[in-house]
C-alpha cells in the first residue's frame, strides 16, 4: 500500500507525460500537501538510485541571502538551487515543487498544471493545505445576501487597503452565467478574460496581466492601485472556497512580514522564473515602480505647463511683425480666407471674384497679416489677357466651384459697369 | 439546447476565430520550445488564463498572422483538414513535422452554458502538451526554419489561387520533400473531442535529425 504512491507517480510522470506538481499530486490522491511533497521526494530518491529514466524536478528554495538579506522564494531547477542554497544565510524551505521527464524552459507549464487542478477541485482545493485559518467561516446565506447588496457601494471608493478589497471582491459569488461572458469576451478578441476562478487565481492573473514583472501573491496591492479595483470585483464561481481562500491569502499577506508560509511562496514562485529574480527584489521594485509611475504622472503635468514656453522664444524672435499682445500664447497658423479680386478678363471687363487664400494669422485679431500667398488660379488670373487665355479659362474653372456666387455677383456688376 | 447547422456562418466564423487564435498560440508555442528562434524574442502573455509564450518579432508575428489569415476561410467551410507546422533544418529538410488535424461536425448541437469552458480546458491542455513535448523529442540541429503547410478536402485550394486573400502574400503547392519525410517516427501528443471541433496533434520526426 505504501508503495502504491510510486507507481502511481510514475505512471503519471513516464506514461502520461504529465508534470506532476506537489499540488496538483495532493489533489488528485486526495492527500495533505506535506504528504505529497515527500511522495515525490522518495519517488525522485528512488528513481536516481535506479538510474533508468532521466527526469528533471524543480525545487522550491526558501530563505534569507547572505548578501541583503532578502527573503525569498524560488523555484529551481536542481543546480540553481544549490548554488542558491549555498549563498543563502537562512534556508526555511526546501522541497520538491515538482517531477516531470522534460527539462522545463519557464514557469508557465506549473503554473497550467496548477490551474487545472484547482479548476477541478474548486470546492476543496484548500483542504489538503497546509495553511489555516480558525476564524475563516464560510458566510451564511443571509450573510452573503447582506454582502450582496453593499457590493456596489465600495466600489466608488479608492482602493487603500487591498486585503479589505480582496476580502470584499469575492464575497458576492455571482451565477456562472458571467463567468461564461467573461470567457466568451476573451474569444471575441476583448480585453484579458475577468473571470475569476479563486482569490489565489485572481492575484496571479493579475500578475499575468500587468507587464512581465514577477511578483508575489501579496504584492498585487500596490499594483491594484494603478490598475483600479475593476479586476478585483469580478465574479466567482464558489461561495466557500472562495471565503477560505480569502482568509487564508489575507493570513499570508499578514505573515508576510515573517518567515513566508508554503501557499505565498507557491503562489509566489509559480511566477518566478528559475533564474535569479527574488520576491523581496520585486517589493522593492513594486515600490520603485510606484513611485516611477508617480513621477511620470509630474512629469506628464510639467510636460503640459512647459509647452507656452517655446511660443515665447518664437514670440520674441519674431517681434518685427507682431504686434506684442499682452499675455497669454499666441500662436501662428495659415488658413484660407475668401477675399474679393478685382481683374480686367479678356474682354476688357473689370470683374471682382472671391477667392480664397491662404494667409497667416495669429490668435489676436489685431495683428496685420504678414504674408499672403495667392492661389496658382488667382496669379493666373492677374496676368494680362491673351498671353494665356487657355490657362485661365482652366483656372476660372477651377475656381467656378469655389466662387459660384461670387462669378454669378460678378457678372451682375459687370452688365451695369459696362453700360 | 439550441441546434445550429453549417448554414449558420455566424457560429462557422466562431469556430475558425477560436481555431486560428488557437493555432497562432500553439505556433508561437512551438517557435518557443523547439528552439526555432532565440528564447529572448519571446516574452510572456495570457491566452486561456494561463501564461504561453509569444514572440515579439513584428515581421514574425506578421507572418503568422497573415498565413492563419488565409487558412481561416478554409477552417470556416471546413475544408481545411490539417495544418501542419514542418521545422527544417539548413537543407530545407523537414526534421519535425507538428500536425494539427481537425474536423468539424456537419451538424452542431450546442448548449451554450457548457460550450466554451470546455473548449477553452481542452485547449488549454494542448498548450501544455506542447510545452513539455521536449521529453519525446530529440534535439533539432542549429539553424533550422520553419513553414506552414495546409491539407485541404478536395479542391478547396482552387479559390485560394484565384483569390489572393492577403496581397504579396501567396500560397503555393507545396514540394514533396517539404510534405514527406524520411522514416518518420509518429509522436501522439494530444487529441480532443468537442461539440464544435474534433482536434489531434501530434509529430512526426525525422529519425535521424543530424
Amino acid at each position: 500500500m505504501d508503495e502504491l504512491y510510486l507507481d502511481n507517480i510514475d505512471e503519471y510522470v513516464n506514461d502520461h507525460d504529465k508534470i506532476v506538481t506537489y499540488k496538483w499530486l495532493s489533489l488528485t490522491l486526495g492527500v495533505h500537501v506535506n504528504t505529497a511533497k515527500q511522495m515525490l521526494y522518495h519517488y525522485l530518491d528512488h528513481k536516481r538510485k535506479e538510474s533508468s529514466a532521466q527526469l528533471h524536478a524543480t525545487y522550491l528554495v526558501s530563505g534569507k541571502f547572505v548578501d541583503k538579506g532578502q527573503t525569498v522564494s524560488l523555484i529551481l531547477q536542481y543546480e540553481e538551487s544549490l548554488y542558491c542554497k549555498a549563498r543563502m544565510s537562512l534556508i526555511v524551505s526546501v522541497h520538491v515543487y515538482s517531477v516531470q521527464k522534460a527539462l522545463l524552459r519557464d514557469s508557465s507549464p506549473l503554473y497550467s498544471v496548477d490551474y487545472d487542478a484547482v479548476r477541478d477541485h474548486l470546492q476543496s482545493c484548500a483542504k489538503y493545505s497546509a495553511i489555516r485559518c480558525t476564524s475563516a467561516v464560510p458566510l451564511s446565506s443571509v450573510e452573503l445576501q447582506q454582502a450582496r447588496e453593499r457590493q456596489p457601494a465600495p466600489t466608488p471608493e479608492p482602493v487603500v487597503k487591498v486585503p479589505s478589497v480582496n476580502g470584499e471582491a469575492s464575497h458576492p459569488s455571482k451565477p456562472s452565467t458571467k463567468s461564461q461572458k467573461g470567457i466568451m469576451g476573451m474569444f471575441s478578441n476583448k480585453a484579458a478574460p475577468k473571470h475569476q476562478d479563486s482569490v489565489t487565481e485572481v492575484k496571479l492573473e493579475q500578475k499575468e496581466v500587468e507587464p512581465p514583472k514577477s511578483k508575489a501573491a501579496a504584492k498585487v496591492s500596490p499594483a491594484l492601485n494603478f490598475f483600479g479595483n475593476q479586476k478585483t470585483k469580478k465574479p466567482n464561481k464558489s461561495d466557500k472556497a472562495d471565503e477560505s481562500l480569502q482568509s487564508s491569502s489575507r493570513l499570508e499577506q499578514q505573515q508576510h512580514q515573517s518567515s513566508p508560509p508554503e501557499k505565498k511562496p507557491e503562489a509566489a514562485a509559480e511566477e518566478s522564473t528559475k533564474g535569479s529574480k527574488k520576491e523581496s527584489r520585486s517589493k522593492t521594485k513594486r515600490t520603485v515602480d510606484s513611485d516611477s509611475e508617480e513621477e511620470k504622472m509630474d512629469k506628464k503635468k510639467r510636460r503640459r505647463i512647459k509647452k507656452p514656453e517655446p511660443d515665447s522664444s518664437d514670440e520674441d524672435s519674431e517681434k518685427f511683425f507682431i504686434i506684442s499682445v499682452p499675455g497669454g500664447t499666441k500662436i501662428r497658423k495659415r488658413r484660407r480666407v475668401l477675399k474679393p479680386k478685382t481683374f480686367v478678363d479678356d474682354e476688357g471687363c473689370i470683374v471682382t471674384e472671391k477667392v480664397y487664400e491662404s494667409e497667416s494669422y495669429s490668435e489676436a485679431e489685431d495683428e496685420a497679416p504678414v504674408k499672403q500667398a495667392p492661389t496658382k488660379c488667382s496669379t493666373a488670373k492677374l496676368h494680362a489677357a491673351g498671353n494665356n487665355k487657355e490657362e485661365e479659362k482652366k483656372s476660372q474653372k477651377k475656381t467656378s466651384a469655389n466662387t459660384n456666387k461670387g462669378t454669378k455677383q460678378a457678372s451682375i456688376m459687370g452688365f451695369f459697369q459696362k453700360k | 439546447m439550441a441546434t445550429l447547422t453549417r448554414q449558420d456562418i455566424n457560429f462557422g466564423q466562431v469556430v475558425a476565430d477560436i481555431l486560428c487564435e488557437f493555432l497562432e498560440v500553439a505556433i508561437h508555442l512551438i517557435l518557443y520550445v523547439r528552439e526555432v528562434y532565440p528564447s529572448g524574442i519571446f516574452q510572456k502573455r495570457k491566452k486561456y488564463n494561463v501564461p504561453v509564450q509569444m514572440s515579439c518579432h513584428p515581421e514574425l508575428n506578421q507572418y503568422i498572422q497573415d498565413t492563419l489569415h488565409c487558412i481561416k476561410p478554409l477552417i470556416e467551410k471546413n475544408d481545411a483538414e490539417k495544418v501542419v507546422v514542418v521545422i527544417m533544418d539548413k537543407e530545407h529538410h523537414p526534421v519535425e513535422r507538428f500536425v494539427f488535424e481537425m474536423s468539424q461536425p456537419p451538424v452542431l448541437s450546442i448548449s451554450p452554458d457548457t460550450l466554451l469552458s470546455h473548449v477553452e480546458q481542452l485547449l488549454r491542455a494542448f498548450i501544455l502538451k506542447i510545452s513539455v513535448c521536449d521529453a519525446v523529442l530529440n534535439n533539432n540541429p542549429p539553424g533550422c526554419s520553419f513553414t506552414v503547410l495546409v491539407h485541404t478536402r478536395e479542391a478547396a485550394t482552387r479559390n485560394m489561387e484565384k483569390v489572393q486573400v492577403i496581397k504579396d502574400f501567396p500560397w503555393i503547392v507545396a514540394d514533396e520533400q517539404e510534405v514527406h519525410m524520411k522514416e518518420p517516427r509518429l509522436i501522439p501528443l494530444k487529441t480532443m473531442t468537442s461539440d464544435i471541433v474534433k482536434m489531434q496533434l501530434y509529430v512526426e520526426e525525422r529519425a535521424q535529425k543530424t
